[in-house]
């Protein structure tokens, strides 16, 4: 079963955003385009990787009318002290959300139940909450926040457009694509 | 003419991208032509693709058809060189910016419809489409919407900026193309954007089929007809 077009449910959790504590729920997350970025837990090594890759793209992120959620499994006093404690988190300003329940991560589908930890999982959704591009890895396998704000400007385009382009991915000195002849239909 | 022109017999006809099931398969369409059509082309002699185009024309040429297909391909060096050529390239109206670029006449001239590259991959289905439009029946094409192309106004230079992987553009390459035909004030320009990156650089082109008009409004996926038609009646 996929989650393709899956609507996010009601939720409330905490978060630790730009040194204070904030409660996010649905409606919070309703109106602009999301990224909700799982990741296992504070203070592990993969992670500060990953969120600072995010950080360094986040104003890109805001530019596309995009808001980051990263979550964890753990609470809002772990990311503040996880940032006391970090300089590359620190340096995060989207807010981290505090998933301790589990609810997010198992409504997502990648709570791992006897670890209480989430799974590297990376939801799109548009604005209306809807998701429309995932990506689940396994714990050590990290993420590309390049790459993932491709994917968020991909989704925007095809939300205002349709599907009816194709992406071109350029590579100068290719050799001639063979014709492909079919105009059945169009004579 | 002659001393400008390069000489076919110079030229390879051996071509990987027209094998012999692909040629029976255009023959079938262009015996249906029912005027003579010329394919003029400018190239570099220097550049790998624009002897590639030339081997696929000549090739494409040889290929029967109802009524002759003629090729001339002119070299830019010899254009550019001599000023007496002017009047060779003002008669050839091809915008030698993208090379190598061919364009297609009939008796009546120029037919503003020029490709830039080679139409491999979908996009040999708009350059066959091209002559059968130009020198063929024609797609079908309902009176109305032909008034309505005819009564443009506005002189339009369209490029339509294709991948040749792309399913989705060379509709959209025919439609316009198939406008630029039925009216003089319009140009087509199918340009295969891999083959010129400082293109891709200066619009951003992420996507195909990725639409230039006038060389300043963009516009990105597929159009009909009569949706274009509204687009370059308010192009200015």
């Amino acid at each position: 079963m996929h989650l393709i077009g899956t609507e996010l449910e009601d939720f409330c959790v905490q978060s630790y955003h730009a040194g204070a504590f904030e409660e996010v729920t649905k409606d919070s997350v309703l109106g602009h385009w999301s990224v909700f970025f799982f990741y296992p837990a504070d203070f592990t090594f993969v992670c500060p990787t990953e969120l600072g890759d995010l950080a360094d793209y986040y104003d890109d992120f805001k530019e596309a009318g995009c808001e980051i959620y990263s979550v964890s499994e753990d609470t809002h006093f772990v990311h503040k002290a996880w940032a006391d404690a970090s300089e590359t988190i620190r340096r995060i300003s989207y807010p981290m959300l505090a998933d301790p329940a589990g609810k997010l991560a198992r409504f997502f589908g990648v709570l791992v139940e006897e670890e209480g930890q989430a799974l590297r999982g990376t939801f799109i959704l548009n604005p209306e909450g809807k998701i429309r591009a995932y990506e689940i890895h396994d714990m050590g396998i990290g993420r590309n926040a390049e790459e993932l704000l491709r994917k968020v400007q991909a989704a925007q385009f095809v939300e205002e457009h349709g599907d009816q382009v194709c992406p071109a991915k350029w590579k100068p000195g290719e050799d001639t694509l063979m014709p492909s002849l079919d105009l059945v239909g169009l004579l | 003419m002659g001393d400008y022109m390069i000489d076919l017999k110079e030229i390879s006809s051996e071509c990987s991208l027209l094998n012999e099931k692909l040629c029976q398969d255009i023959e079938g369409i262009i015996k249906r032509i029912q005027k003579p059509v010329t394919i003029k082309a400018v190239l570099d002699p220097t550049q790998d693709k624009s002897m590639e185009l030339a081997s696929f024309l000549k090739r494409f040429c040889e290929i029967p058809a109802g009524q002759p297909i003629n090729l001339e391909l002119y070299s830019i060096e010899e254009l550019s060189k001599k000023t007496e050529a002017d009047a060779i390239s003002a008669d050839l109206k091809l915008n030698t910016q993208y090379l190598p670029v061919m364009g297609l006449y009939t008796e009546d001239g120029f037919s503003n419809v020029s490709f830039h590259g080679i139409p491999g991959g979908k996009e040999i289905n708009a350059f066959i489409l091209a002559i059968y439009n130009l020198a063929g029946a024609g797609q079908e094409l309902s009176d109305s919407t032909r008034k309505k192309i005819q009564k443009l106004k506005n002189p339009v230079n369209v490029k339509i900026c294709v991948s040749l992987g792309c399913h989705h553009c060379s509709g959209l390459v025919t439609a316009c193309q198939r406008i630029a035909m039925l009216n003089p004030l319009i140009e087509a320009e199918m340009i295969d954007a891999n083959l010129y990156p400082d293109l891709v650089e200066n619009y951003q082109i992420k996507r195909v089929p990725f639409m230039i008009v006038n060389d300043r409004d963009t516009y990105t996926g597929p159009r009909s007809i009569e949706d274009l038609v509204v687009l370059f009646k308010n192009s200015r």
